[in-house]
């Protein structure tokens, strides 16, 4: 995700405070568990202090101190610590033990202190000796305790550690998971084609991603307005185009049948000609608007051979004109589309090639299906389209170098356009006799 | 004929008028809706050439009334319907209204003569015993035929093939529409059948000029008599 991830700022975010919350949780599980094991540890002391203090033997003034080195061992005898004693007759007067050893202070029965530059647990226990009582000192070094002290603070410790841990694979795959339906929607934008401004649905979309999903259809909405704003005013100028021009091929046709001098007849036939290609113009402007991406076009069923065996009589014509032999060969092949459009792309085709034709020449009109694919495509044996202009030849207005005729250009990109806006596809083949095979493709209906 | 051009685009209107009147025939001009419906109200004309975008009174509106009055109902007046726009609706819109052709704007006028002949021969022949074709009648009462006033043998599916073609002169039929004119219920007829017949029919007319062209791998037509 490039820009700040909405998943290391979510863990930023909830990170630190979990931390803390675990952090207060440890100390608070770790105080109360190593209260009663520090109290066992002492009370083992003051056992060790009890049984020292009943070596102290009391004689007439004075205290004396008989343990047999034998059991001093065994008291002093421990697997991880040193243990220091201090005997001290009620006088405070030393009887016996490591007379450094330093006393808690005032009346408290432990303190942690340091002895021999070590770290040092002390208990103080009254021994009885006589009348009154003497002070034993039992002092410990901290290895044993530091030791539990550890181990308690790993066990409190770790299952924060994993708590922390879940959290993270939380959060790691929770905002995966919450972000599925923008990924979703990302998904459904990117797979449109350009043309398609629908409005996205926001059924599936979490409650949280309404705004954006409106924000994104209220753009959709005015995009498409503008689209369809532009292609109402191109196709309402094609159309009011048409009457006029229809207007001046009757006068110029009536023109023509009178007599009059051969210049002023040449002239008027090329105004005529003028007139015929303005009105191809408008109709070719006319099917581009309608084919623009987003146009409101009005797709329903249709059979690709019907609206080739409509066109049949108006082609006959032009082809009769121009002496060439003009063929179908046509099958069913329904499709899902604009039949003014696809009848527009398939006169666009057989225009082409009557126009480039040779006279006598031969043109076969074609529809069907292959491998469940409906297509349209018309094939002549003129001089053919060379490969290297077959992707030029679909740019508007582009015509082939040294081509003969009064075309405008528009023919074969008003097809791809048309295929586009099907979700087809157009291609130009060689022809079976020399001339190409141009035609359009569809898609899986 | 009596025409009616109804078209408020005064240079098509004249041009239109112009070249209907060359074809002799007796042609009036309105560039209103309202005056075409009472003009019909009054006179009775052959065929009415009527543009859908007209201003006010659109011209499915007009078509909708002369539809409706009474003289209409017992003799329909042809309407051939002309139109700036192509949308798929207004050609039907208008179909459904009554109305016998369309064309859309700009046309060639070799074209919207023969469709103006066409549907005059149509509306003629409605009803009528006698189908003419140049040299060329049918007496579709006594099922006979006559060419160059000679009488003409025609068999009995020879004969249907020629009704169908001579329905729509100028236009392409195809070989199904052929076969469905022409087979009776239960009959099998192949495409090969058909050209058997348009064959047969072509060696007994060509010599007086009547041409019947093959459309490749679609079906026939007959050529306008020249």
């Amino acid at each position: 995700m490039a820009g700040r991830s909405l998943r290391a700022h979510l863990l930023r975010l909830l990170l630190p405070p979990i931390a803390a919350l675990l952090a207060v949780g440890a100390v608070v599980a770790y105080y109360p568990t190593i209260e009663p094991a520090t109290t066992a540890y002492d009370q083992a002391l003051v056992d060790i202090g009890l049984a020292v203090g009943q070596h102290i033997r009391v004689g007439a003034n004075e205290y004396r101190f008989d343990l047999p080195p034998a059991v001093e061992q065994v008291l002093r005898t421990d697997r991880f610590d040193s243990i220091y004693y201090r005997v001290i007759s009620p006088a405070g007067l030393e009887i016996a033990g490591d007379g450094d050893l330093p006393a808690p202070p005032g009346d408290a029965m432990a303190h942690d202190t340091m002895f021999n530059g070590k770290k040092v647990r002390v208990v103080s226990v009254q021994a009885p000796c006589g009348r009154s009582a003497c002070t034993v000192l039992v002092g410990e070094t901290m290895v044993k305790r530091e030791q539990l002290a550890r181990d308690m603070l790993l066990q409190s410790l770790f299952p924060d550690f994993l708590i922390a841990l879940a959290t993270l694979v939380i959060v790691w795959f929770g905002v995966k998971r919450g972000l599925q339906p923008l990924a979703r929607l990302s998904d459904e934008i990117k797979s449109r084609s350009a043309g398609d401004l629908r409005p996205i649905d926001a059924a599936g979309a979490p409650s949280e991603t309404r705004p954006l999903v409106g924000a994104l259809n209220g753009l959709l909405e005015e995009v498409s307005a503008a689209s369809r704003k532009q292609q109402r005013f191109l196709a309402n100028a094609a159309h009011q185009l048409r009457t006029p021009l229809a207007g001046l091929q009757a006068h110029t046709e009536l023109a023509l049948a009178q007599p009059m001098p051969e210049a002023c007849r040449a002239q008027l036939e090329q105004v005529h000609r003028a007139t015929i290609r303005t009105a191809r113009l408008a109709n070719q402007l006319l099917a581009l608007a309608r084919a623009e991406p987003g146009a409101r076009s009005s797709t329903a069923q249709v059979d690709l051979k019907g609206i080739a065996g409509g066109e049949a009589d108006a082609w006959l014509r032009q082809s009769l004109a121009r002496d060439i032999d003009l063929g179908f060969e046509l099958e069913t092949a329904p499709v899902e589309g604009d039949a003014f459009l696809l009848r527009e792309a398939l006169s666009n085709l057989v225009h082409n090639a009557l126009e480039y034709s040779n006279r006598g020449g031969r043109v076969t009109v074609r529809t069907g299906r292959v491998n469940g694919h409906a297509y349209l495509e018309v094939e002549d044996d003129g001089p053919g389209i060379a490969q290297e202009e077959r992707d030029r030849v679909l740019e508007r207005f582009y015509r082939v170098p040294g081509t003969p005729g009064t075309g405008s250009g528009l023919g074969l990109a008003i097809v791809r356009e048309i295929a586009a806006s099907h979700a087809a596809a157009m291609f130009i083949r060689d022809g079976a006799a020399g001339g190409c095979r141009v035609g359009i493709t569809f898609p899986h209906g | 004929m009596r025409l009616l051009i109804v078209e408020d685009d005064a240079p098509l209107a004249s041009g239109l008028q112009r070249i209907l009147e060359a074809e002799g025939h007796a042609v009036d001009v309105t560039p209103r809706g309202e005056d075409a419906v009472a003009a019909a109200a009054h006179e009775k004309f052959d065929l009415v050439i009527l543009d859908i975008g007209l201003p006010h009174m659109d011209g499915f509106e007009v078509l909708r009334r002369l539809r409706g009055t009474a003289s209409d109902k017992t003799g329909p007046t042809p309407v051939l319907v002309l139109t700036a726009r192509d949308a798929i609706e207004d050609r039907v819109r208008g179909l459904d209204l009554g109305a016998d052709d369309y064309m859309v704007k700009p046309f060639a006028m070799p074209e919207l003569t023969a469709r103006v002949r066409a549907l005059l021969r149509r509306s003629q022949a409605h009803g009528g015993p006698r189908i003419a074709h140049g040299p060329l009648t049918l007496d579709t009462v006594a099922r006979r035929a006559f060419l160059k006033g000679e009488p003409l043998e025609l068999a009995a599916r020879e004969w249907a093939v020629l009704e169908v073609l001579l329905a729509k002169v100028e236009k392409i039929v195809s070989k199904e529409a052929i076969i469905q004119a022409v087979a009776g219920w239960g009959d099998d007829l192949s495409p090969n059948a058909i050209e058997v017949y348009v064959s047969r029919l072509r060696s007994k007319l060509e010599p007086a000029g009547i041409r019947i062209r093959t459309v490749r791998g679609f079906g026939y037509m007959l050529e306008e008599y020249k």
